[in-house]
């Protein structure tokens, strides 16, 4: 334990939170509206884009799948990611093992330091 | 003798289960319309005498219920302990069986409208009792032999449920998954109870309180209990079998497989602080709670962040929210015995418990809300689910609420909880509030993904049908219980939360 020197204290309302919340969004939507009435529509207004290039096929269809979010996070990740997944086999074996693996280091713990 | 209902109310909370559950297949016989009434009866009858045993045990206080004892409430408590089933009604036991409660009444009607076209309902509904019974007699038991018997009972029936649907392949994998571990995991039980018989002769909670002196033997048994009730509650490494019967589970009882994961984490934490762990090494308990808590939380969130299909995702995600509980509570019996208990461990203590009864609900819900998705498109690749908000506007709304709740956003009440763990996990150590903070990220960035690919974008025209009335129900049951949870967290800690931690830590009625 470390010494912090921290008292706990402090408060946390709910309803002043979405009182606020509730304000920020007025003025939000006041902002939008001012910004909103000198916008002129074109062509394009609204089209997806990727990196400045038009995406191909229909623009309207687009849409991200699972696999694709976060792919850069797990493929950075892949020294971690790799054995995680692959050891989620799906064997009752493999799951029976974690178990007696467990066992035996909680015991030896337990035994080790009481 | 006067009857009184409020006192005998934990015998009911056990009797109306099982008697609804053998009465629905003989209801059956008479007419579908009449078996559904009845399943209903039973679980509002439950959940009816969950809150007479509430309202007395904080009005009033704790007690032991004594069955079979010519009062409810014997003076000469001794002369029962060692032939009669008891019960402890304390403020954990509240705690336990609202959390139970809730779930239970929302799955149940969230099932009508769900299960309509499956055959055979009659066995799902008695099932479902039985599941009901069970988890609720582990939770309010007072002796390591009827643990057993409802351990084993809730097993069974969970098992049960999760396999029925067995045109499915894989339902009935999953199912033989869970039994196997569920019986290995029962006769590791036994056999840590046979334990304790052996060297003190009582079975008790209150005389094995008593009773252990931190033998050899006593430490083997506590071993064998922390590690069975933890693979019970799905805690890494042990939890490889929760995305497997969570996800293959009928939907509309997944959420209700997951309580009964709750309720031996409940189960853990009575034996830890109530009858073993305390007189072994407090200290040790806690730690290895905290280890397995990380784990638990770490691997979890992690393996979320891959999935693909929409049930697993939430699987796992409640297999990182077990952690947080493990953790928070570990570090309250891990404080136990120091001036640290005052300081920061009982408030870690109501942040676990608090976490307990709103992730039994928001995880219930967004179970629910994914299931209402994978009901209406038959899809649960998130590659390729998409722009069901046109459709589905209310299951959105649902979703986002547990989703957000989850992810521990403010103002939603799993912030609340949450604030109390970091804080208070903080003085312990720095590094574990730092570890629940970045899970806290990531789990934001799981149920984001989840909700962006199945939710958002243009509509791919995938809603097959509507959702049934019955099944947004029971979400909109969940939703407005999360909201309370959300406006008052005070309230809820100051009546329910804090009570509970003082019944978990004091001694035994």
């Amino acid at each position: 334990m470390i010494d912090i020197g921290i008292v706990l204290e402090g408060i946390w309302s709910p309803i002043v939170f979405i009182l606020v919340i509730i304000l920020a969004s007025i003025v939000a939507y006041w902002l939008y509206r001012m910004g909103n009435s000198q916008y002129e529509k074109t062509e394009h207004s609204g089209d997806p884009f990727i990196s400045g290039n038009r995406p191909p096929g229909d623009i309207r269809k687009i849409h991200v799948g699972g696999d694709n979010l976060f792919w850069g996070l797990t493929k950075a990740l892949k020294d971690y990611f790799d054995p995680l997944i692959e050891g989620h086999t799906g064997k009752l074996n493999d799951y029976m093992y974690w178990v007696v693996v467990t066992l035996a280091v909680v015991l030896v713990y337990i035994y080790l330091v009481v | 003798m006067n009857f009184d209902i409020f006192v005998h109310s934990p015998a009911f909370i056990l009797g109306i289960p099982l008697l609804f559950a053998f009465l629905t297949p003989l209801v059956n016989r008479l007419s579908e319309q009449l078996r559904n009434v009845v399943f209903g009866i039973g679980l509002v009858l439950t959940a009816f005498f969950v809150g007479l045993m509430s309202y007395q045990v904080l009005t009033e206080g704790s007690w032991l219920y004594v069955f079979g004892a010519n009062q409810p409430e014997p003076q000469n408590l001794l002369s029962y302990f060692y032939f009669r089933i008891t019960f402890v009604a304390d403020s954990f036991a509240v705690l336990a069986t609202i959390t139970i409660s809730i779930t239970a009444v929302a799955a149940g009607i969230y099932s009508y409208g769900f299960m309509k076209d499956e055959t055979g309902l009659n066995k799902f509904y008695t099932l479902f009792l039985l599941t009901l019974a069970g988890v609720n007699g582990m939770v309010l038991t007072g002796d390591l032999f009827n643990l057993f018997v409802w351990f084993e009972v809730t097993s069974v029936a969970s098992c049960a449920l999760v396999a029925f649907r067995n045109y499915r392949g894989r339902s009935v994998e999953a199912a033989l998954k869970y039994m196997v571990l569920s019986t290995v995991g029962g006769l590791l039980v036994l056999f840590s109870i046979g334990l304790m018989y052996g060297q003190y002769g009582v079975l008790n909670y209150a005389l094995l309180t008593q009773s252990i002196s931190g033998t050899f033997i006593d430490k083997l048994a506590l071993g064998l209990l922390v590690v069975i009730f933890a693979m019970k509650a799905s805690s890494a490494p042990m939890h490889m079998w929760a995305p497997d019967a969570y996800s293959e589970a009928p939907g509309s009882v997944t959420p209700f497989i997951a309580i009964t994961s709750l309720g031996s984490l409940f189960v853990l934490f009575r034996l830890l602080f109530g009858v073993i762990g305390v007189n072994v090494d407090p200290s040790v308990s806690g730690t290895l709670l905290i280890i397995l808590g990380v784990l638990s939380m770490i691997v979890g969130v992690t393996m979320a962040l891959v999935q693909t299909d929409l049930k697993r995702l939430i699987a796992y995600l409640s297999v990182s929210q077990v952690g947080y509980m493990m953790m928070a509570v570990g570090v309250g019996l891990a404080t136990l015995n120091s001036a640290d208990y005052q300081n920061f461990g009982t408030l870690a203590m109501k942040g676990g418990l608090f976490h307990m009864i709103n992730d039994g609900v928001y995880k219930a819900l967004l179970f629910l809300s994914a299931v209402a998705v994978v009901h209406v498109t038959d899809i649960r690749s998130l590659n390729k689910l998409g722009g069901l908000a046109h459709d589905m506007p209310y299951t959105t709304v649902f979703f986002l609420i547990g989703a957000l709740s989850i992810a521990g956003i403010p103002p939603l009440s799993g912030f609340s909880s949450k604030l109390l763990i970091y804080q208070s996990v903080y003085l312990y150590s720095p590094v574990l509030a730092i570890v629940a903070l970045v899970v806290s990220i990531i789990t934001l960035a799981v149920v984001g993904k989840a909700f962006f690919n199945a939710f958002l974008g243009p509509d791919q025209g995938l809603a097959e049908k509507k959702v049934p009335s019955s099944m947004l129900f029971g979400m909109g049951l969940l939703t407005v219980v999360v909201i309370i949870f959300t406006l008052f967290p005070n309230l809820i800690v100051s009546e329910i939360v804090s009570p509970a931690v003082k019944a978990l830590v004091g001694v035994m009625p």
